[in-house]
């Protein structure tokens, strides 16, 4: 970064606390990179695991590290592979324990490497306003700025990093938030409901399994009408599933869960700068309309870091619960201090107050960016993702771009409400491919029940191991399907 | 002219009283003869007292769960919410974190306490989170019409238990203990009673436990439990004294009463320590 690369780094972690394989890739590029690739350039093993599991991915031209060496030894080697000054490095390190014995190793790493790359010089200034963020400091960025008084949660990858952000953002005297762990979601999701309720803005996290516990309670906040932001971080399930790693698979549950019928926000950020500008919408829509708002992300945007240029601007807060009111779980009648009711006519009159407060959501949601459209406009091959996904994409029409092959990128941030524009957008096309980390491709549902698109199964690019996509690969799949 | 006098002092009472007023228009549900009456008043007097000296209704929240109990909220006019079955403990939670200095009194049956929502009870004990909770424990779910609840008696029968029930019950007293309540204290659903505990328990710092044995007149009338208590007070019990606190508890079972039952009324224990909001 310092040399005015962009990067992009993304972790492989397994659930468990010392040992085990674990990885970072990253990647770095003279201009914007928002994933990574399959293929290795530099392999840093620092155990003997390490090579033997990742040798199916090398190329001949790629350097190996490895040896019975400490950390730093490596780090010198690496730094003078990509042909940075040690100093530099010795710059970055000055603040870590044992600094002399570490430099010691890392300038016997350096002096005994003697391969370079041969990397071009660019100019570190070009962009000095660069910010460095994995999606999960964006969202605690976008909570302290939209006013959050309270942070509510139970333990669970991949949500805790939020918890642990916000948590050390308490020592901060700028910040006046609270981060209040209790016995489990339903605590959680009722403490933040009863804070909310008098006045304070609230936020809870977690991921599948917890949200799956806090339904009941969604429902609860939909019928008394109190403001919620929920953030839910997507792993791979059904059950526990794998914990320490990447999934779409629930965005039906963001979309359909709780008893009954009421009004919801899904948004699904797809980088660091919306992570941020849609926790905000999250808190301006909940407070305007007194909804419950999903922050729908997962594990591969939430840890990810990525670099990013432009200016993260947040809507601007407001507060909806200023003065004592009732609410009532039941249905009960505004007009006579929220008593519960079981008469017909209030029961109706209720159900189309609410329906009514849906179609003015739409409304105004039409005004923010619901999507976004990249690549070749007018081109009639759409490849249409949301969420995480989009990094990868971004970067497989490059590669294809490379390669003469210009097609358009449709990304849906809004999930509900769910903008006219996107149908209007997808009439337009002749072939649409869904690119989605689950494996039944809940966004073809979501496009056939929103806009009557029907997406072939040929086009549809799912990958569900638990691993985000790979831009290299990703390319050669969508190549396939433009045939 | 004094008898004029006197009228006027009345008419001005009149208006008074009306600013003490803490009902909605709701036209009650329960039972005629329900003992939920005598918490709804008792409650009322307390809060017309505390109106009385000082407080105002914004001062005043109340939460309520799912169960006869629950239309406690539909009658009193203060702020707050009718919650979630066995879901207003975190709610109550919730708010006192928000707004520390609000009263939060929270009313409970024992299906949303010691049923539904029991951890919900534990860790607010242990946290002491500074609400007020009153549970309305009439053995039974009455609402959906006499299913036993965790502390129904043995043998105790009906359409779903024609064989009667057959665990022992659950005994609230000493589990709130052992989670570490800062006050815990059971009454008999007697306006006297209640209005005097919820005034200790406002004076108290820290999360209070209030258990009112009210008996369903309806699914569960055959119990004659005032033959059996007996005032804690009127035994010089030391409400300090854990330990004694427990033997006090443990004299009462929830189980089908014996002529030798005797049930103790009144605060079994109280101990201020930091609350949650002091905490957190």
């Amino acid at each position: 970064m310092s040399r005015g690369y962009y990067v992009f780094y993304s972790r492989d972690y397994e659930s468990l606390i010392r040992g085990g394989h674990n990885f970072n890739t990253l990647s770095f590029s003279n201009e914007p990179i928002h994933s990574n690739t399959a293929d290795i350039d530099i392999l840093v093993c620092l155990d003997e695991k390490t090579e033997e599991m990742h040798k199916k991915k090398l190329k001949k031209t790629s350097m190996v590290l490895s040896g019975e060496h400490g950390n730093m030894f490596f780090a010198g080697q690496l730094y003078k592979i990509l042909g940075i000054e040690v100093e530099v490095l010795e710059k970055q390190m000055k603040k870590l324990k044992n600094f002399v014995e570490n430099m010691k190793e890392a300038f016997k790493g350096y002096n005994s490497e003697k391969r370079t790359l041969g990397l071009p010089k660019i100019n570190p200034n070009a962009h000095s306003s660069i910010r460095f963020m994995n999606g999960s400091q964006a969202i605690v960025y976008g909570a302290l700025k939209s006013g959050l008084d309270f942070y509510y949660a139970y333990p669970m990858t991949p949500a805790t990093p939020i918890m642990m952000e916000l948590g050390l953002a308490q020592l901060d005297k700028n910040n006046h938030h609270k981060v209040v762990e209790l016995e489990s979601e339903i605590a959680v999701i009722n403490a933040a409901l009863g804070s909310s309720l008098v006045g304070s803005k609230a936020m809870i996290g977690t991921s599948g399994g917890g949200f799956d516990l806090m339904t009941e309670s969604l429902s609860l906040a939909g019928m008394a009408e109190i403001p919620l932001v929920i953030y839910l971080s997507q792993r791979p399930g059904p059950s526990t599933g794998v914990a320490t790693y990447t999934a779409q698979g629930d965005l039906n549950l963001a979309r359909f869960s709780g008893h009954g019928e009421f009004s919801r926000v899904v948004i699904a950020p797809g980088d660091m700068k919306e992570s941020a500008e849609k926790t905000g919408e999250c808190f301006y829509l909940s407070q305007k309309y007194r909804i419950p708002c999903i922050l729908l992300g997962d594990k591969h945007l939430g840890e990810s870091k990525e670099t990013f240029e432009n200016q993260i601007e947040i809507m601007p807060s407001i507060n909806s619960i200023t003065k004592p009111e009732r609410f009532n779980s039941y249905e009960a009648d505004s007009s006579k201090d929220k008593i519960a009711t079981e008469s017909s006519d209030v029961i109706k009159k209720n159900m189309e107050l609410r329906l009514k407060k849906q179609a003015i959501i739409e409304r105004e949601v039409e005004n923010l960016e619901t999507h976004k459209i990249y690549g070749n406009e007018n081109s009639r091959t759409v490849v249409v993702a949301w969420g995480s996904v989009k990094g990868a994409v971004l970067d497989a029409l490059k590669i294809l771009e490379e390669e003469k092959t210009e097609i358009k990128f449709l990304q849906i941030i809004y999930i509900e409400p769910f903008s006219e524009k996107i149908t209007h957008e997808l009439d337009k096309a002749r072939r649409v491919i869904v690119v989605e980390n689950n494996s039944t491709s809940q966004l073809s549902q979501l496009l056939a029940e929103k806009s009557q698109i029907v997406v072939e199964n040929k086009n549809k690019i799912l990958r569900y191991d638990g691993r985000p996509f790979l831009a290299d690969e990703l390319a050669k799949e969508i190549k396939r399907r433009l045939r | 002219m004094k008898e004029k006098n006197k009228m006027k002092t009345k008419e001005s009472d009149k208006k008074k009283d009306k600013t003490f007023n803490v009902r909605t228009s709701a036209q009650s549900t329960w039972c005629p003869g329900c003992f939920n009456f005598m918490i709804l008043a008792g409650f009322e007097r307390f809060l017309q007292n505390q109106l009385k000296l000082g407080k105002k209704k914004e001062d005043f929240a109340i939460v309520t769960g799912i169960g006869c109990h629950g239309k406690m909220f539909d009658y009193i006019n203060l702020p707050g919410i009718n919650a979630l079955h066995g879901r207003g403990i975190p709610i109550s939670i919730g708010m006192k974190l928000a707004k520390p200095n609000l009263n939060v009194f929270e009313f409970a049956g024992d299906g949303d306490s010691y049923a539904e929502g029991i951890e919900h009870l534990v860790h607010a004990a242990r946290y002491n989170s500074n609400f007020k909770l009153i549970v309305h424990n009439n053995q039974v779910f009455a609402l959906t019409v006499a299913e036993p609840s965790p502390v129904t008696e043995r043998g105790y029968k009906d359409k779903t238990t024609p064989q009667g029930v057959k665990l022992k019950p659950l005994n609230p007293i000493k589990l709130m203990l052992a989670a570490g309540a800062s006050f815990v204290a059971r009454v008999f659903a007697d306006v006297n009673q209640i209005q005097q505990v919820l005034e200790e328990a406002q004076k108290h710092k820290g999360f209070a436990f209030i258990e009112v044995i009210q008996p369903c007149i309806i699914f569960h009338p055959d119990v004659d439990y005032k033959q059996h208590t007996y005032n804690l007070a009127d035994v010089k019990h030391d409400k300090t004294n854990f330990k004694l606190a427990m033997e006090r508890a443990e004299e009462f079972d929830y189980d089908t009463l014996k002529s030798s039952t005797k049930i103790p009324l009144g605060i079994f224990y109280q101990k201020e320590r930091e609350t949650f909001e002091e905490l957190v």
